[in-house]
């Protein structure tokens, strides 16, 4: 899972004693990995700033899209997705619309995330989310005030979804298990509750 | 001209009843052919093909000694035909057929395989491929040298005139090295002034002359220059022809305005526009001044500037409402005309160039800098004028929504240049690096305590005296920000704007407050060019700007024959750049001009006269009105080919019903002998 | 295509809407009807699924659920109406990527054919996504002069909102990325001033309009107080413009706005106190419903101070 922010790191001061682009840190296959992902010229970038420019998280947290983008750029793997700010982007595209080089780093950024989950770097509200949907198709499920509340309003206590359909889960399970998402997000959940 | 009947009926015996005898000769092109194909292989094919008689290849065949093998071979061997596998024929073919020539043949005899730009370069990464493709390269080459036939070059006279379409700084200095040169030069201009955007523009980097004081000296040679005939308020409407003898009709916009010749010529003695200027408080009609970018008044009778060239009083017939004040208040000068209609008028030219000059993209496009959304953020050609002495502010710069003077101005860079989006230009636009550090310096020198901010990705300082100018301007206080601006928003209150970008280099978003905001904006083609560029039959790039011949060694040329660009119209550049082009193709326009007669190449159609059955229909179809019928001897009528219109593009040959209509050098037989060669192998 | 159908609409529900604002569901339907649109219930519908959440950890799950959601639209043969800017791009978005790539259509397919029919839990191996409709968020249906338009919807109008300032959240996904919506500009875009205006309301113009509100894509549950801390500056902006309510189309921004003014008095002790409503609610306090029929009362932040100035 994701570190807290504000870490030290000592492997930093390892790489930063490496002057030549982090040569074994460095995974060039990355940059295609995340252009696959994402299906945008990620490699494209020349760090006009553009993107964090726009970036309402920017201006409140260490976040840098740029430096995503150039860690994309040279194939810095580790380094990008073990950086807890990979998880800070809202997804809000100010940066898509806006860059000269009609590059779509949001798409970059989600990109990055698919393959940290991979390697089990994810924070676990994400997966909650997962579960929630696993367990009723829904990652905000209904509640007992609400249902009353429906009622009073002339709806259905359940809206026609799969609350009131439940016979239609086991095929979004399948869905979600044909990539054993859940499988996966129950045990990184499970190892994160062990260590508080 | 077209006295052809009896030798096509000669060479075309000659080609069938000599037994051909073909040298081959393959060039190594250093490694880039030979680093890739199996030379050795190609040779041993080529003695195989019928015909070929030698066969042997070379480092660099288009070095002295490998051009003497080709003479040489052809004398040895008593060949009838070359054929040179290398490059493309538009590098090396002048080449091949002097040697040829040198050898005895008719230069025409030669025949060039491209064994390299279509070969090695395009499958260099498939040497066995690219063998065999070279060995039919060289098979069809073969089939055609084999028929190829003696051609003679036509010469054609060359009128000793040019033109020159527009007349910015880059159309003045060719029209005054053409006239100087001594040569007739019509200068079309389709505003009433010469001077173009130079003339909107304060000073020029990095000497900071004031570009007024540079340019009027040009404007008052070009207006006095004997050898110019200055064509202001015209637009070319037709052209026809081509190099040497272009035929323009050029549309005399109508301005209102009788010249003091032009009055003189309608018999009103000592009458015409003198520039009194009596006329403009009259007129009642106001409207925004495009010379000021909209930021001026201006009446319908009007100067474009205060240093017009020629100075001449034009009425804006789209505005004016005819009231007739400006007439009674010309009085006895008679120089105003309201009914005045636009006139044609043709004239005879040898050569021409374009310089067509360029407009300011439409930076309000992209939304995010607020461009026609927020007062305060206007574009660089807007500061141009607000800082000029003349402009409407006489230089005094002050903000649009309020008239004070700011004391923080960004300057956003590559404003639409160097944009991928489909909205901006993917091109530099290559001036406004440097004109933006003028504006940092022009307001530094004007307002104290102002702070210039200027936003890049690089600083392109690429000329002479050009980076020792950043050096200055960052000396002078300029703060330079590395990185673009991403979002530009206008606090309602205040109307000062709020910059929101990343400055990289301290890996920081920053949200800077300014009273001001300049828009580099990028430059794209004049709004005119690609009609014009269309009527003289001239290309465009992808994005708009007119095609050189060849990027490096033939700047000023174009596609079409006698055609030359000059100045921004071929690319974005500065005025150094432009003066020098423009002299470039002033120079290259006067050459056929001087020599007085081009050679076309010999491609024309020919009439086969025993086989045409008169019935015109390939006249019709010539795109360049290169057929006539004429009356044949003995009755009925018969094609006639005026072959210095002929571009020998084939559209006759491939229609003519009769197979009456013989290409010269693209003949039937051998582009028949080429295709059999190709798909039926080439098994002696 | 929807003209042809006479406007009648697959409505999908999403989330947050049914299961916390149900007046934004219950206005949604009702004006819609009175506008001439239909809204019919997909049955079975999941999740669309979340595109922060998904689309973060598993792109082909979110492909393939939101896929599976756009085929029960297709089996009911009708074009999709949503009311959720978050739905809006893992519906509308889903459905043009695979209707424009072969090889994600191919896998997505391969994987629903294992799913049960929406019609009949029992059968498997109906379902395959054909790209046979089209997705719209409810907004732009009334804002298209060809299916309602402003001037319908001030017909509707039946109690105008008049002397009421109003703020307009367009929220991210339903405009952007501009090059794979078809909606306009996100600079400054003004078609849903236009239909705040057309309830007679003021539409007022802020500083941020475009910002987020900093729920999306994670970053709600990620970190809160970053999230809350975006939501935050723009509540600052729509108080400096003194606005009597914001309104939004996406009941996840709606939340944030909503809930989150409780959050940032809790962690920045600041109170604002701005009613936030659906658009689909204001439509329907402009046609008429009560606040009661509107569940105003679930929002975390009253209403009541708007709803003085109308009632």
């Amino acid at each position: 899972m994701a570190k807290a922010k504000g870490y030290s790191d000592p492997k930093m001061e390892e790489k930063l004693k490496d002057r030549y682009y982090y040569r074994e840190y460095s995974n060039p296959d990355f940059t295609k990995k995340v252009h696959d992902l994402a299906r945008t010229v990620n490699h494209m970038c020349f760090q006009c700033g553009t993107c964090t420019g726009s970036c309402p998280s920017a201006p409140r947290s260490s976040y840098r899209i740029r430096l995503f983008m150039r860690r994309n750029v040279m194939g810095l793997e580790d380094e990008s997705l073990t950086d807890p700010d990979l998880w800070l982007c809202t997804t809000c595209y100010c940066c898509t619309d806006r860059c000269p080089r009609d590059i779509a780093p949001t798409d970059v950024i989600m990109a990055m995330r698919n393959i940290a989950y991979q390697r089990g770097i994810v924070p676990v509200n994400f997966l909650k989310t997962v579960q929630a949907i696993y367990q009723s198709g829904h990652g905000v499920p209904n509640n007992d005030v609400n249902r009353a509340v429906r009622v009073r309003l002339g709806l259905a206590k359940d809206p026609p979804t799969t609350h009131s359909y439940p016979e239609f889960l086991p095929g979004i399970r399948q869905i979600i298990d044909h990539w054993h998402v859940k499988e996966k997000a129950d045990k990184i959940v499970a190892e994160a509750e062990k260590h508080g | 001209m077209a006295d052809t009947k009896s030798k096509v009926k000669e060479t075309k015996a000659k080609v069938t009843d000599q037994k051909p005898r073909i040298g081959v000769f393959v060039c190594h092109c250093g490694t880039n052919i030979a680093g890739v194909v199996d030379v050795k292989a190609i040779i041993e094919y080529a003695k195989t093909v019928p015909n070929v008689v030698h066969a042997e290849d070379y480092q660099y065949v288009c070095s002295t000694p490998g051009q003497k093998k080709i003479t040489d071979a052809i004398k040895e061997k008593n060949l009838t035909g070359t054929v040179v596998a290398a490059c493309s024929p538009r590098l090396h073919e002048p080449t091949f057929r002097r040697a040829t020539k040198e050898g005895g043949l008719n230069p025409f005899r030669f025949e060039m395989a491209n064994i390299r730009e279509q070969g090695t370069w395009v499958h260099m990464h498939d040497p066995a491929g690219a063998t065999e493709k070279a060995k039919d390269a060289i098979r069809i080459a073969v089939a055609k040298a084999s028929l190829l036939e003696d051609l003679t070059p036509k010469s054609v006279a060359v009128e000793h005139a040019a033109m020159v379409v527009g007349a910015g700084i880059a159309g003045m200095q060719a029209a005054l090295d053409l006239a100087n040169a001594g040569i007739k030069t019509y200068l079309v201009e389709k505003l009433p002034s010469i001077g173009g955007r130079m003339s909107q523009l304060d000073k020029t980097f990095p000497t900071l002359d004031c570009s007024q004081c540079i340019l009027t000296p040009k404007m008052v040679d070009v207006g006095r220059a004997e050898n110019i005939e200055l064509l202001t308020y015209h637009e070319v409407d037709a052209v026809e022809g081509f190099i040497g003898n272009f035929d323009v009709t050029l549309r005399k916009k109508a301005n209102g305005v009788l010249s003091m010749a032009e009055a003189e010529a309608k018999g009103i003695s000592g009458g015409g526009c003198n520039g009194c200027g009596d006329c403009e408080p009259v007129c009642p009609v106001i409207k925004p001044n495009p010379f000021e970018m909209g930021m001026k008044p201006r009446k319908a009778i009007y100067i474009y500037h205060p240093q017009v060239v020629p100075l001449l009083y034009t009425i804006d017939f789209d505005s004016c409402i005819k009231c007739g004040l400006c007439v009674t208040a010309c009085g006895e000068k008679k120089a105003i005309d309201l009914e005045m209609k636009d006139e044609l008028r043709k004239v005879k030219v040898g050569t021409v160039v374009l310089a067509l000059g360029y407009d300011m993209f439409p930076v309000e496009n992209k939304r995010e800098w607020g461009y026609k959304q927020f007062d305060n953020v206007v574009n660089s050609l807007e500061l141009e004028r607000l800082i000029c002495a003349s402009g409407p502010t006489a230089g005094h710069l002050i903000r649009p929504s309020d008239g004070q003077t700011p004391k923080r101005v960004a300057f956003v860079l590559c404003a639409g240049s160097r944009d991928n989006t489909g909205i901006g230009k993917p091109y530099c636009s290559r001036f406004c690096c440097m004109y933006s550090l003028k504006h940092a310096h022009q307001i530094i020198e004007k307002i104290p305590g102002v702070i210039p901010y200027i936003f890049y990705m690089d600083i392109r300082s690429f000329g002479k005296m050009y980076e020792e100018f950043y050096y200055r301007i960052q000396d002078e206080g300029a703060k330079f920000i590395r990185g673009r601006v991403a979002n530009i928003l206008e606090d309602p209150v205040t109307k000062n704007l709020h910059v929101y970008a990343e400055d990289t280099m301290l890996n920081r978003p920053i949200d800077l407050e300014v009273d001001m905001v300049v828009l580099a904006a990028a430059v794209q083609p004049a709004a005119d060019t690609d009609r014009t560029r269309k009527l003289f039959g001239v290309s465009c790039s992808q994005d708009g700007w007119l095609l050189e011949a060849h990027p490096k060694l033939n700047p000023c040329g174009t596609t079409t024959a006698g055609v030359f660009v000059a100045g921004v119209c071929q690319g974005p550049k500065d005025i150094p750049d432009t003066v020098a082009q423009a002299e470039g193709a002033a120079s290259a326009a006067s050459i056929p001009i001087h020599i007085g007669k081009v050679e076309l190449e010999p491609y024309f159609a020919q009439c086969i006269e025993e086989k045409c059955a008169g019935c015109g229909m390939c006249v019709n179809l010539c795109p360049y009105s290169a057929l006539s019928l004429v009356d044949k001897e003995g009755g009925g009528k018969v094609m006639q080919v005026t072959e210095a219109k002929c571009k020998g593009c084939g559209t006759c040959g491939g229609f003519c019903p009769g197979g009456a209509i013989w290409m010269q050098h693209f003949a039937t037989p051998q582009v028949i002998a080429q295709i059999d060669a190709f798909l039926l192998g080439g098994a002696k | 295509m929807a003209e042809a159908k006479g406007h009648d609409y697959a409505l999908f529900l999403g989330c947050i809407a049914p299961n916390r604002y149900p007046g934004c569901e219950s206005a949604g339907i009702a004006c819609s009807k009175k506008l001439g649109i239909n809204l019919h219930p997909m049955k079975g519908a999941s999740c669309c699924p979340a595109p922060g959440a998904f689309g973060s950890i598993d792109l082909n799950v979110w492909y393939a659920m939101a896929a599976r959601n756009v085929v029960i639209a297709e089996k009911m043969g009708m074009d999709i109406a949503l009311e959720c800017n978050g739905c809006y791009k893992s519906i509308y978005e889903v459905n043009e990527k695979l209707k424009h790539n072969d090889d994600l259509r191919d896998m997505v397919n391969e994987v629903l054919k294992t799913v049960p029919d929406p019609t009949d839990p029992t059968k498997k191996g109906t379902m395959e996504f054909k790209g046979t409709i089209d997705v719209f968020h409810l907004i732009e249906l009334y804002s298209d002069p060809k299916i309602c338009g402003p001037d319908r919807i001030k017909e509707s109008v039946t109690r105008p909102l008049t002397g009421t300032r109003i703020g307009v959240h367009y929220g991210c996904h339903l405009i952007k990325p501009k090059k794979e919506r078809h909606l306009g500009d996100t600079e400054n875009p003004m078609w849903i001033e236009e239909l705040v205006a057309a309830l007679g309301a003021e539409p007022v113009q802020y500083r941020k309009k475009m910002q987020c509100c900093g729920a999306g894509g994670g970053v709600r549950g990620y970190d809160l107080v970053h999230a809350i801390d975006i939501t935050n500056e723009k509540l600052g902006y729509l108080h400096d413009a003194k606005v009597d309510a914001v309104t939004e189309v996406c009941p996840f921004c709606q939340l944030q706005f909503d809930r989150g003014q409780i959050e940032i008095k809790e962690k920045f002790g600041k109170m604002w106190g701005l009613p936030v409503l659906h658009f689909n609610e204001l439509l329907g306090l402009a046609q008429g419903m009560s606040p009661t029929d509107l569940a105003l009362d679930m929002h975390a932040i009253p209403v009541d101070p708007f709803l003085k100035k109308i009632l």
